[in-house]
């Protein structure tokens, strides 16, 4: 276990984190401001994923394939709240479970149908190519450094429209209490759907951000959905600080975890125990610290006290 | 004893349906039914448990699976380290879920019930990648597993009845227990808890204490169904409680009808016979296309418009509840 080692699977982590907070910072704003389970958040990632595959390839561009793509995925975002979210902020979890999973099962056979059940790959824009010497002796792909750039800007982004813009404060109104600001004359319809609109895109943006990394496929927002709702629990509903620490947490955790648990239980135990145990346990880190989190603050870190 | 309404005529109408299926089929030289009939049993009776804590409880648990993967991999594990009694097995996977599901149930009974979707979604999660992660029982390829001993039953036997009816008799009275426990003091607060848990806790009852044994029961009603499943496929992989088996469930339960007594067991009949039909259905509309393949999407559209439409499930029109 060198130093070099540990500083590249940090950033890593950094950047898997990265992805998780732009898919659970749209949840947890969906989750806290409208109280609906929409668990299709990963459906969403899919499509921001694919929407940049094929439009990086038909136009040519890195950057104009991505600028279309979250085009594409705030339209349909817009467009699945108008048709069919919206008749269930009413309805009780149960219903939102089961339609956010006959979403999920429509979207990933819709994508099957367009794009064959095999798996796109993007290539990562030649203007980034190219690596950056981190520390000596350790070069990091730039691209790697730029989505962890892009999530730190989004985060500053989505701080500053919550707290100093109107929008914000209206997103923070509902949060809060949905039926006063309701009743103060806020148009909730429109905000909500602007907020659905919003997660979509971030959801969007990881899917797309992701796409140079790893294989697009049908399926692929699923476990990383499962994840952000791990970060999402941390972090508290409705936070989306909380969603920022919780999902570094998270991505650096399970990133560092994988590689060193391995090496540390064979400190403790002869090789074929630790062999065995050190990636079922490093499976299983972030629910562990999940857990933790629950036993010492069930609304999460973020979260008020019930 | 039993007050026999629509709904629980219903229940002991299919399970009587189930216990002379197998005459049926041999009239008519179709065995392949009764393994579609073993598959609905084994998902009725998972469906079932998790009723009990979805229907009276209003827990909404979206990872039941990960208990019918525990009681599968108990057997299957069991079975590859020679422990073939399958007496000591089904004990083992019951005591496996108890513990594992009362863990599971302290944390996620202290959240709300948003918050209880999700964290058992997430369980679900670390148990599925905890089985992938173990190479040495097999990991993503899983294992396959010895037959276990029933003595004197052999399940193994070709063309045997026994696992069939083993699968049967623990249904019936699967069915028979959570009916009682409905209609008991235990089920009366369950729900007083679901509608108003306030009320009940200022009655002097602690509500928690019941919705923790009530999960831990339904948990341990899934990891039976594991055991027999493993014994039905006689081979068990991390899949069997991938997220996806866990919608499957709540699907059913609903499709059936909430909170009834025959509703898992007809949601089970009627999901897994749309998923036969539904492929045959569209290979017959289009036998030259791929269409057929594409099933999925058709179930996931009659879903969502099940779920908009028609609510209360399938018995909501039979109309056995109140």
């Amino acid at each position: 276990m060198t130093i070099t080692l540990l500083v590249e699977q940090l950033f890593h982590g950094l950047q898997s984190g990265v992805s998780l907070f732009l898919l659970a910072a749209g949840l947890t704003l969906i989750l806290g401001s409208m109280n609906v389970v929409f668990l299709a958040h990963g459906s969403q990632l899919m499509v921001g994923a694919y929407a940049a595959a094929t439009l990086i390839a038909w136009s040519g561009s890195f950057w104009l394939g991505v600028g279309l793509a979250i085009l594409v995925c705030v339209v349909l975002g817009a467009m699945l709240e108008y048709l069919l979210v919206r008749h269930f902020y009413a309805r009780d979890h149960m219903d939102q479970v089961l339609v956010s999973f006959g979403i999920i099962l429509m979207a990933n056979e819709a994508v099957r149908m367009l794009f064959g059940s095999g798996s796109l790959y993007v290539d990562v824009p030649a203007s980034l190519a190219s690596f950056v010497t981190i520390l000596p002796g350790l070069p990091y792909p730039l691209y790697r450094l730029v989505v962890i750039a892009v999530g730190l800007g989004v985060f500053i982004g989505l701080y500053v429209l919550l707290r100093h813009t109107r929008l914000g404060a209206l997103i923070r109104a509902a949060t809060d209490n949905s039926t006063m600001t309701a009743s103060l004359g806020i148009n909730t319809a429109w905000l909500r759907r602007v907020i659905f609109s919003l997660g979509a895109a971030l959801a969007g943006l990881a899917g797309m951000l992701l796409a140079p990394l790893v294989a697009v496929a049908p399926g692929m927002g699923e476990p990383l959905l499962i994840q952000s709702l791990v970060v999402i629990i941390i972090g508290g509903i409705g936070s989306v600080g909380g969603a920022f620490v919780a999902a570094m947490l998270i991505g650096v955790v399970d990133t560092l975890g994988r590689v060193m648990l391995p090496s540390l239980l064979r400190l403790l135990w002869d090789g074929a125990v630790a062999d065995a145990a050190g990636p079922a346990l490093a499976a299983m880190l972030i629910y562990i610290v999940m857990a933790g989190v629950l036993l010492l603050r069930p609304t999460g870190l973020a979260g008020r006290q019930a | 004893m039993l007050d026999l309404d629509r709904d629980t005529l219903t229940l002991g109408l299919l399970l009587a349906g189930f216990v002379v299926l197998p005459a049926v089929t041999y009239l008519l030289a179709t065995p392949f039914w009764n393994e579609v009939a073993m598959r609905i049993m084994l998902l009725g009776l998972a469906a079932m448990g998790l009723n009990f804590i979805l229907g009276h409880g209003g827990l909404v648990s979206f990872g039941h699976a990960a208990y019918i993967g525990l009681g599968a991999y108990t057997t299957a594990i069991m079975a590859q380290h020679g422990w073939t009694n399958g007496y000591l097995q089904l004990l083992m996977a019951m005591a496996v879920a108890a513990v594992v599901g009362g863990g599971i149930g302290v944390l996620v009974l202290r959240v709300t019930r948003l918050y209880f979707i999700m964290i058992t979604l997430a369980f679900a999660q670390m148990l599925y990648f905890l089985f992938v992660s173990l190479e040495y029982y097999g990991g993503d390829d899983g294992l396959h597993v010895a037959p276990s001993r029933f003595v004197p039953f052999a399940f193994d036997e070709p063309g045997s009845l026994h696992l069939y009816y083993a699968i049967c008799v623990v249904l019936i009275g699967t069915a028979i227990l959570l009916v009682r426990l409905t209609h008991s003091p235990f089920g009366v607060v369950l729900r007083a808890a679901k509608d108003n848990a306030v009320r009940v806790r200022a009655s002097g009852i602690d509500p928690q204490k019941y919705r923790l044994v009530a999960y831990v029961l339904s948990a341990v009603i899934a990891s039976v169904a594991g055991v027999l499943f493993a014994n039905w496929q006689q081979y068990v992989s991390p899949d069997v409680m991938h997220w996806t088996r866990s919608g499957e469930l709540l699907v059913i339960v609903a499709l059936g009808g909430i909170a009834s007594q025959a509703g898992p067991l007809l949601g089970a009949v009627v999901f897994l016979l749309a998923e036969e039909m539904l492929y045959q259905l569209l290979f017959a509309i289009a036998p030259d296309a791929n269409l057929a393949q594409h099933w999925m999407f058709l179930f996931g559209a009659m879903l969502v418009a099940v779920v908009l439409f028609a609510r209360g499930g399938l018995m909501g029109f039979i109309g056995g509840k109140a």
